[in-house]
């Protein structure tokens, strides 16, 4: 006889916070009921194969993080910013943009017309089925935010949204955020995911992208939760007719860290380009699960994701691209670099390509090294210590993506993150 | 200034140098010649610290210090140069990025300030005139995509840079077209100098009328077999190596070189 399986705790079935339109309460509610079954991961779940054994949630975890009096880190980010904190957006520590063109709400100062309509498009780029974690953000979330940008609205300069948690006891935070980008509007939006505080907490976020035909939409997301958070987000987007989505996934690990990254190229000519950059350490995991579904015909997706893995970590990545029977004249193209700094660290990798047109273009391709001895002795051979040596090596390896983010300010955060793992994994001498 | 004594070495158990005595006084520039696989460029890599060759026995000093002794980078910052004979290519780390750290390494170990990036620049950028790299490459990865010619005057550049007390240029003629070959020549020219000493590895005379050794020496099976003056370089162009009893297909077929 087949063991019962686990099912998810019903602890994480009762939502907090009830400041929010009435057709967003009954959404969570009938989220919530669709969950009641629902299985937890394990290794014989396909898309949890070599993730599930980190997922470890306890009831005490399934409490809503408290949000009351939290004001969370300062942080000095310059410009247009959303600060959450555990899931709940904090207006007084946020610079909202005042373009008329451009409207940011929260879900809770939403009218009753609009918050039915949000309802209506809520897990409309998610694969509930593929997706299960996202449907548990549909149950639990407490706030959340729209950015609506009306047809031909550009956003001068990127918009921050700080997802910070307060890990100072045991619980959950769900943030939530849907982008409604209209006809040949453009946006950048750079998620940051921090925490601060020890105490074992499940961040389970989401975010949507609807990009209207010629919009131009690029995505910064980075995970830096702290050692006591297991994250498991998602991201949807839906792109038509010559639309263009980027997105830059920066990811430090964790207890346990997922993503699940999923592109609909539903009109023609829509392109996307993801991507990616893990770092891992100590016992840390990180699991990036990207799709990219070619919809129509003419689409191009070009995906770079590059590993990097030391002590005992273990990064997993499965990208797909699914190329349907009308999409002809597909481009695509995935490549995932990975690097492994010691013997006891693992990456899995697994490339999936599925493809149902004739006249096609796709390519990809995975490997998995370590740093080259030949490189690592021209380098010291010319007088560069060996630590320095190392860093420059690790560093070409991701160099690459790290300078196409389009953020400055991103891009020194994640250099000084990155001296910080190097000064701990490259030891002097 | 060095002095190597019944130096053995080994890769993967398989002895390739097997005894080889030299010395080289600052000023002097000596050519190795050699049929493949009689073991020049594995002295050349011993020399310059390959941790992938195991010295079994025999001595090296610089300048009175055990050589051996010390790891890859103090030899370097003490003044050793490897012009190697395929250089890598390392996307990601850029050429100017690649050489002032390399610069800087051996400054701070001669107790001198960092050069700051402009005046590393105006350095970098009058260097590569005189080996004929546009200095548009600096920005490249370290090697990438360039050509072997190119790679090979790369190499002389960063020689120019880190003025070396001994510099060991590896095959450094090897595909170099006869342009290229002269603008090469005129860079390892450029360094001999009273306190430096230079040992080229070679396999053809051609290099040699370019760059006038003071020593040539012939190695066979990881000796020296015979030295002498430039005019031996000559002999050997003429003779081949044959009259000094070495099969060169023979010990072709052993290359590890």
């Amino acid at each position: 006889m087949k063991p019962a399986p686990i099912l998810l705790s019903t602890a994480f079935l009762h939502p907090a916070g009830q400041a929010l339109p009435e057709p967003l309460l009954a959404l969570r509610k009938q989220r919530g009921a669709a969950l009641v079954d629902m299985p937890m991961p394990t290794r014989k779940t396909e898309n949890w194969k070599y993730s599930s054994k980190y997922l470890k949630l306890t009831d005490e975890m399934a409490i809503s993080l408290p949000t009351e009096g939290k004001t969370g880190s300062a942080l000095a980010v310059p410009g247009y910013k959303v600060v959450f904190i555990n899931g709940v957006v904090v207006p007084e520590a946020s610079e909202y943009p005042d373009l008329d063109n451009i409207l940011i709400q929260r879900f809770g100062d939403l009218s009753d017309a609009e918050a039915s309509e949000l309802a209506e498009r809520l897990d409309s780029t998610l694969d509930a089925k593929a997706v299960q974690f996202a449907g548990l953000n549909s149950a639990r979330f407490e706030d959340g935010l729209i950015i609506r940008l009306k047809p031909g609205a550009v956003l001068d300069q990127p918009l921050f949204i700080i997802h910070e948690v307060t890990a100072d006891a045991s619980g959950s935070a769900f943030p939530r955020i849907f982008v409604d980008a209209g006809p040949n509007s453009q946006i950048t939006l750079v998620e940051e995911y921090i925490s601060s505080g020890q105490e074992s907490v499940f961040v389970n976020s989401v975010t949507e992208f609807v990009l209207a035909e010629g919009a131009n939409v690029t995505n910064i997301r980075l995970s830096m939760d702290g050692d006591t958070v297991q994250h498991i987000g998602a991201t949807g987007v839906t792109q038509q007719r010559s639309s263009r989505f980027e997105s830059h996934c920066v990811g430090f690990g964790g207890p346990l860290r997922r993503h699940d990254l999923r592109v609909r190229l539903e009109g023609k000519g829509a392109e996307c380009k993801l991507n990616g950059v893990v770092v891992t350490q100590g016992t840390q995991h990180y699991d990036n699960h990207t799709t990219i579904e070619h919809v129509s015909p003419n689409c191009n997706s070009e995906e770079t994701y590059r590993n990097i893995a030391t002590d005992k970590s273990h990064v997993v990545f499965n990208g797909r691209i699914h190329i349907h029977p009308d999409a002809q004249k597909s481009y695509a193209n995935m490549h995932n670099k990975n690097l492994l700094l010691s013997t006891g660290a693992e990456i899995d990798t697994k490339p999936e390509l599925e493809i149902y047109a004739d006249d096609v273009k796709c390519a990809h391709g995975a490997t998995i090294g370590q740093l080259d001895e030949e490189s690592l002795f021209y380098l010291i051979s010319r007088g560069i210590g060996r630590r320095e040596a190392n860093v420059l090596l690790t560093l070409a390896f991701i160099n690459e993506l790290v300078a196409q983010i389009p953020v400055d300010a991103v891009k020194d955060t994640v250099q000084i993150r990155l001296n910080q793992f190097f000064d701990q994994v490259f030891l002097e001498g | 200034m060095l002095s190597i004594k019944n130096l053995h070495a080994s890769v993967e158990d398989k002895e390739i140098l097997k005894g080889i005595n030299l010395d080289i006084k600052a000023g002097e520039v000596h050519a190795i010649m050699g049929p493949n696989g009689s073991g020049k460029s594995t002295l050349a890599q011993v020399l310059a610290g390959n941790d992938a060759f195991e010295v079994t026995s025999g001595s090296v000093t610089m300048n009175d210090e055990d050589l051996l002794e010390k790891a890859t980078e103090e030899r370097a910052r003490d003044g050793v140069f490897l012009a190697f004979q395929y250089p890598v290519e390392i996307p990601g780390v850029s050429n100017l990025q690649f050489m002032r750290t390399s610069v800087n390494a051996l400054r701070h170990h001669r107790g001198e300030s960092e050069m700051n990036a402009a005046e590393f620049m105006k350095l970098a950028r009058e260097v590569s005139k005189q080996v004929d790299l546009d200095p548009a490459f600096l920005k490249r990865g370290v090697n990438e995509g360039f050509s072997g010619g190119e790679k090979k005057r790369n190499e002389i550049m960063q020689a120019l840079m880190l003025q070396p007390k001994l510099a060991i240029l590896d095959e450094t003629d090897s595909g170099l077209d006869i342009d290229a070959l002269k603008v090469v020549s005129d860079g390892v020219n450029a360094l001999r100098a009273e306190d430096r000493a230079i040992l080229m590895v070679t396999h053809y005379q051609r290099l040699l009328d370019h760059i006038v050794p003071d020593f040539v020496h012939v190695l066979a099976e990881g000796k020296i077999v015979k030295s002498g003056g430039p005019e031996l370089a000559l002999e050997l162009e003429e003779r081949g190596y044959a009259w000094l009893g070495i099969k060169e297909d023979e010990t072709a077929a052993s290359s590890a070189n």
